[in-house]
């Protein structure tokens, strides 16, 4: 091998510089996205496991947590009749959690109650009389990351469900997750593309048309349908959309717009933006020179605070309405004043059970609640009820009994001991759950009311809400 | 009659300004200690939480967060240079890139394990907005600090390296170093001057993202291809080239946002990198035209 004597001279040239500080920038990039940089934790390297926690344990970014205080509750005896002769010691369900990442201020409430969920469900003797585990990982809710999680969910810990997922992880990998037949019931995603795809079309028997996604949370098309429905009704006939240009953001944004057509509304202009700036402002200022009475925004939280700011300070005015992701006392907090009047439209966190969920959940910890973090609660039941009442911990059998566990008729539980119980005498039993019904369509897509909030100062003040009934007149695919 | 452009042009200068800031520090790191920092990102985000603390916990205002992020950036900053990439000075250009990287990862994700992922904002007065809407245009004081403090910036750095021996030093290793030691400059005082200023005012164009937007692990991260293409653009190694580079890097995104379809608004930065290859191209010393010098 020889040496490059003119090294030095090379580098001193503009294109050696070029070419030195490009390649640095992709090796830069590309270690930011394996390492985790944007808060990125190690690619999943390091899993949290949560059983028996009772909300105590509460995972930390990229720490090796082994839950304590574990009061073990295998095999309990004679109260799992249902176990047979698979019956394990343990039963694994992997959590691809946000722990880092633009998202990372959902995952807390996530964690509490899939570790409150865990605890009932161990208490109760576990399903198949097994000590139900959480193995959670860290995807930064970063496509590669998640697939790479995934991947060790299953493969290392032996996962015999999923329970996690968002929407700019599950529709690139769509193929990927299919080929894995393994149930994923997640609490996060509101995409569209779920809409037809996921569930297992109400034929359990047969599995070559399931698409194995389950979603405890209702999808964007319910809510922007009645986010449309609110604003219409209100009397703004003409909006702008200003939204980010990731899956979620973009994918709640063409919802909205056409929920928003199809009543009748027109959308005036919409601008995409990149995220990560500095200032928003040429966007926003490009964005109302057009003429509309309200506008929608859709960017993930510490952009639409930059946007938020940036259109307060240019006195843009107009009636706002936030995507139901911005729900977090972090934009109070940030831009409480500013955003002052703003309409937020979410799934409506107060399902059938969330009165009895409420409590236990403030008891568990300090999490501040959000949808998506009641919808975790009910996805870790139905998860442990399906493998209860499947008698093993096959995936497919697990699959298989989703639907059976939730869908109407029936005895109806609210939690894991109830449903133990009826299963265990023989009963069918539907699963109502804390955020909705949890009455899974063909699709794997549930169903349930819009509320629509003020921002203000001090918090978000529910206005009113939109009854799924009225709603599901709407929508036809779902 | 309104003005046309004219607001364009506003928040053009506002983003060129963020971006100046930085990338002064980043070429006379260049040009001076003939390395590529790409630590330089991360001294940026250290400088955004010196001053939210010196703003949320200190209760001092921004002028006094101003100076606490160069003076605390520009220490640590040094620090760094002295304890890792000092050790490194002979072993070339590309180790010390490469150390740069791994530098910038631990401490990004440092500064991510002791402050936490999420983004932290400053507790600031709401900005004041003046408008002009008979001429099209508004402007905020906030807006205004930011492109007033890059221009003093500027000047200083200008007066810094015109009329102080100091500075006249800096400008001489950089042309020539050997020549520079030849007759008799301590050109190891010199690094630590340009690693001191460099740091300092990445520390405070991380005060001013963090006003702007907030303060978290990979707030100077997500800035730094800007920096880097502002400094190519310019001339990398020239401070003027780049201060030059920031601001049409600025108003460039600002003209693409604004002139581009909506469908492809978000495209409008992508469209400034399309400009930067295509000046480079046809003159690859950038605007300054100068190669920088042998080390």
């Amino acid at each position: 091998m020889t040496e490059c004597p003119d090294a030095e001279d090379a580098l001193d040239s503009r294109r050696e510089f070029l070419k030195a500080a490009g390649v640095s920038a992709v090796l830069t990039t590309s270690l930011a996205g394996c390492v985790g940089t944007e808060g990125g934790g190690g690619g999943g390297d390091t899993a949290t496991t949560a059983a028996d926690t009772g909300g105590e344990t509460e995972a930390t970014d990229d720490t090796e947590t082994e839950a304590t205080g574990s009061t073990e509750t295998e095999d309990t005896g004679g109260d799992t009749t249902t176990a047979t002769e698979e019956s394990p010691d343990k039963v694994v369900v992997g959590q691809p959690a946000s722990l880092t990442g633009k998202w990372d201020f959902l995952q807390p409430a996530v964690t509490q109650s899939t570790d409150l969920a865990v605890s009932e469900i161990n208490d109760a003797g576990g399903p198949l009389g097994a000590k139900f585990e959480i193995s959670r990982r860290d995807t930064a809710v970063k496509p590669q990351q998640a697939r790479q999680v995934v991947q060790q969910l299953l493969n290392n810990d032996n996962a015999v469900a999923i329970n996690g997922l968002f929407s700019s992880e599950i529709v690139p990998l769509w193929d990927f997750l299919k080929q894995q037949t393994t149930p994923i019931v997640t609490p996060w995603p509101g995409t569209r593309f779920l809409d037809t795809r996921g569930g297992d079309k109400g034929t359990p028997e047969k599995m070559n048309d399931d698409g194995w996604v389950w979603r405890t949370v209702i999808g964007d098309t319910v809510h922007t349908a009645g986010a449309a429905q609110a604003m219409y009704e209100n009397d703004f006939q003409n909006v702008g959309i200003l939204n980010g240009t990731s899956a979620g953001e973009r994918g709640w944004a063409d919802s909205f717009q056409q929920a928003f057509e199809n009543l009748g509304g027109t959308v005036t202009k919409r601008v995409e933006v990149s995220e990560g700036q500095s200032s928003y402002q040429s966007s926003l200022n490009v964005l109302f020179q057009a003429d509309f009475d309200a506008w929608a925004l859709a960017a993930g939280l510490e952009d639409a605070t930059t946007i938020i700011r940036d259109w307060s300070a240019g006195g843009y005015g107009k009636q706002l309405l936030l995507e139901d992701g911005l729900m977090d006392p972090d934009l109070i907090e940030a831009v409480g004043e500013e955003a002052e009047g703003a309409w937020i439209a979410a799934g409506s966190t107060q399902g059938p059970n969330y009165d009895a969920f409420k409590p236990k959940f403030s008891e568990a910890g300090d999490a501040d609640i959000h949808t998506w973090g009641v919808a975790a609660y009910d996805a870790t039941n139905v998860i442990a009820l399906a493998i209860h009442r499947a008698g093993s911990t096959d995936p497919a059998a697990i699959e298989q009994h989703i639907g059976a566990v939730t869908r109407e008729g029936g005895t109806t539980v609210s939690t894991f001991p109830e449903g133990k119980d009826a299963l265990d005498a023989g009963d069918d039993i539907n699963y109502e759950g804390a955020v909705t019904q949890v009455d899974f369509t063909q699709f794997g897509n549930v169903w349930g009311d819009v509320a629509v909030s003020t921002v203000s100062p001090d918090g978000f003040d529910e206005e009113f809400s939109i009854g799924a009934d009225t709603l599901k007149q709407s929508i036809e695919n779902y | 009659m309104a003005l046309p452009l004219v607001q364009e042009l506003i928040f053009g200068l506002v983003l060129g300004s963020f971006v100046a800031l930085g990338a002064v520090g980043f070429t006379l790191v260049y040009g001076l200690v003939d390395m590529i920092n790409f630590a330089h990102g991360e001294f940026i985000t250290i400088g955004a939480f010196a001053g939210l603390v010196a703003v949320s916990t200190g209760g001092f205002g921004l002028p006094v967060a101003l100076v606490v992020s160069f003076l605390v950036t520009a220490v640590v900053g040094w620090g760094i240079a002295q304890l890792i990439y000092e050790p490194l000075n002979d072993a070339g250009p590309i180790p010390l890139l490469l150390t740069s990287i791994g530098a910038g990862l631990a401490l990004r994700n440092g500064m991510r394990l002791v402050a936490g992922p999420s983004a932290r904002y400053l507790e600031l007065p709401s900005p004041t907005t003046y408008r002009f809407d008979e001429l099209g245009f508004f402007f905020t004081d906030q807006q205004m600090i930011v492109v007033g403090v890059a221009l003093a910036a500027v000047v200083a750095l200008h007066l810094f390296l015109s009329r102080t021996m100091l500075g006249i030093s800096m400008r001489a290793t950089a042309d020539n170093e050997d020549l520079a030691l030849v007759t008799g400059i301590d050109t190891k005082r010199v690094r630590h001057v340009v690693w001191l200023i460099s740091s300092g005012l990445a520390g405070v164009a991380g005060v001013l993202l963090a006003v702007s937007r907030s303060a978290n692990p990979s707030t100077g991260f997500d800035q730094l291809l800007l920096i880097l293409t502002a400094a190519i653009l310019g001339g990398a190694g020239s401070p003027y080239g780049a201060v030059v580079g920031a601001y049409l890097l600025g108003i460039g995104i600002s003209l693409a946002i604004t002139f581009l379809p909506t469908a492809v608004s978000d495209f409008g930065t992508t469209m400034a990198f399309v400009v930067l290859i295509a000046v480079l191209l046809v003159r690859p010393g950038g605007i300054v035209n100068q190669e920088v010098r042998s080390s």
